[in-house]
């Protein structure tokens, strides 16, 4: 390969104080006030009455009864599943059971569902607001300018990405414009966040998306959803786990830990 | 004994407080690469080298001890950790993010 000579550009000083400083700043800003108000906005849960209490109540508990079996003993497992199943298909649970079989009310009628989905709304807009904001204040402001050298190659694919907004064809795809020091900063601030606000912080996006994605679930015994189908699936659920415990065979494992010391 | 049935009767330690300091380091040898001016693949052999540097510090002082007080032999992370590779490896994809930012930011203040 022939070498090509290192291209140089001389670079106003002035670049770093007019725009990777308030780049910067505004970002590592916007992650703490993305903290807060995700913290402000979080909505006491309301006050329910009693059945509607115990309807979403007893769901969880066949919920958590099938993801924790393995620390119950087989009698005791097949006790609850049993009390369990029957009480989901006689529909003891119901918060209305004169109402089974019919088809679930409006969701946008019944206050208390707006209240649920208002609060996924505020979360989606905290995260949603400030990235559209701060893309369009960059690429208004800070177009067009080759703020910064990356120190390390990249292909000429990189190019259309790095300098959106600098038309100049040669240009090593190394030097990079202000639209992705911004994008650095959106995926490298972490560190900053951590150190602000501590390990559970809710400032970064990439930590929201990955907890959204652990939550397959949210809208359990939620509404929209006909209470008494939800039971039958969980009895149903129920029905087939294929119990063991922890302690079988225990005394086995600890003789052979007890052997291998 | 399937997967799921050995995490159950060895619940797996968070490696939270480790992920805090890569992070954290992460950043410092970002600011080491960019003022020494290590380009390409130097500063990933810099970021990589000085990552393991930390895990042997970490390794000495928190893991060591304890491990030989209970009776495993040196290099045996098992007293805290599922397995020898995710101990010495964990924290290098969770540190990067950091370390690219702030070589670029200083390897640009440095060299204008």
């Amino acid at each position: 390969m022939a070498d090509i000579p290192v291209q140089t550009l001389h670079r106003d000083p002035q670049l770093f104080y007019w725009i990777l400083i308030p780049i910067t700043i505004v970002m590592v800003q916007t992650g703490v006030l993305r903290h807060y108000a995700s913290v402000l906005l979080q909505t006491a849960p309301k006050k329910q009455d009693a059945p509607a209490m115990r309807e979403q109540r007893s769901l969880g508990r066949g919920v958590a009864l099938r993801s924790n079996y393995h620390s119950l003993s087989k009698k005791s497992f097949e006790s609850r599943r049993d009390y369990l199943i029957s009480a989901y298909e006689n529909g003891d649970f119901l918060k209305e059971p004169e109402k089974k079989g019919q088809p679930p009310a409006n969701p946008m009628s019944d206050p208390g569902a707006m209240d649920g989905m208002m609060g996924m709304m505020k979360n989606n807009m905290a995260m949603m607001i400030p990235n559209t904001l701060i893309m369009s204040w960059i690429n208004a402001f800070f177009s067009g300018y080759v703020t910064m050298k990356l120190p390390f190659p990249l292909t000429i694919k990189f190019k259309s990405m790095l300098q959106a907004g600098v038309q100049t064809k040669d240009m090593d795809p190394r030097w990079m414009s202000s639209i992705s020091w911004y994008f650095l900063c959106i995926f490298g601030l972490q560190f900053v966040y951590v150190f602000l606000l501590g390990n559970d912080n809710a400032a970064s996006q990439l930590n929201q998306q990955m907890q959204a994605q652990q939550m397959p679930n949210p809208m359990m015994g939620g509404p929209g959803q006909d209470p008494d189908k939800q039971f039958k699936a969980e009895a149903e659920n129920l029905a087939v786990v294929d119990h063991y415990s922890v302690l079988d065979d225990v005394e086995g494992r600890l003789l052979a830990s007890l052997k291998k010391a | 004994m399937s997967i799921e049935r050995e995490n159950q009767i060895h619940p797996i330690v968070t490696e939270s407080t480790l992920s805090n300091l890569y992070s954290l380091t992460s950043s410092l040898f970002g600011v080491t690469a960019g003022i020494l001016g290590l380009e390409s693949y130097n500063g990933f052999l810099l970021y990589l080298v000085l990552s393991v540097i930390t895990t042997i510090f970490v390794y000495v002082v928190k893991v060591l001890p304890e491990s030989l007080s209970e009776g495993r032999s040196i290099g045996d992370t098992e007293r805290f950790f599922k397995g020898a590779l995710q101990f010495w490896s964990g924290g290098l994809a969770s540190g990067m993010p950091g370390f690219v930012l702030t070589w670029t930011l200083f390897y640009g203040l440095v060299r204008v």
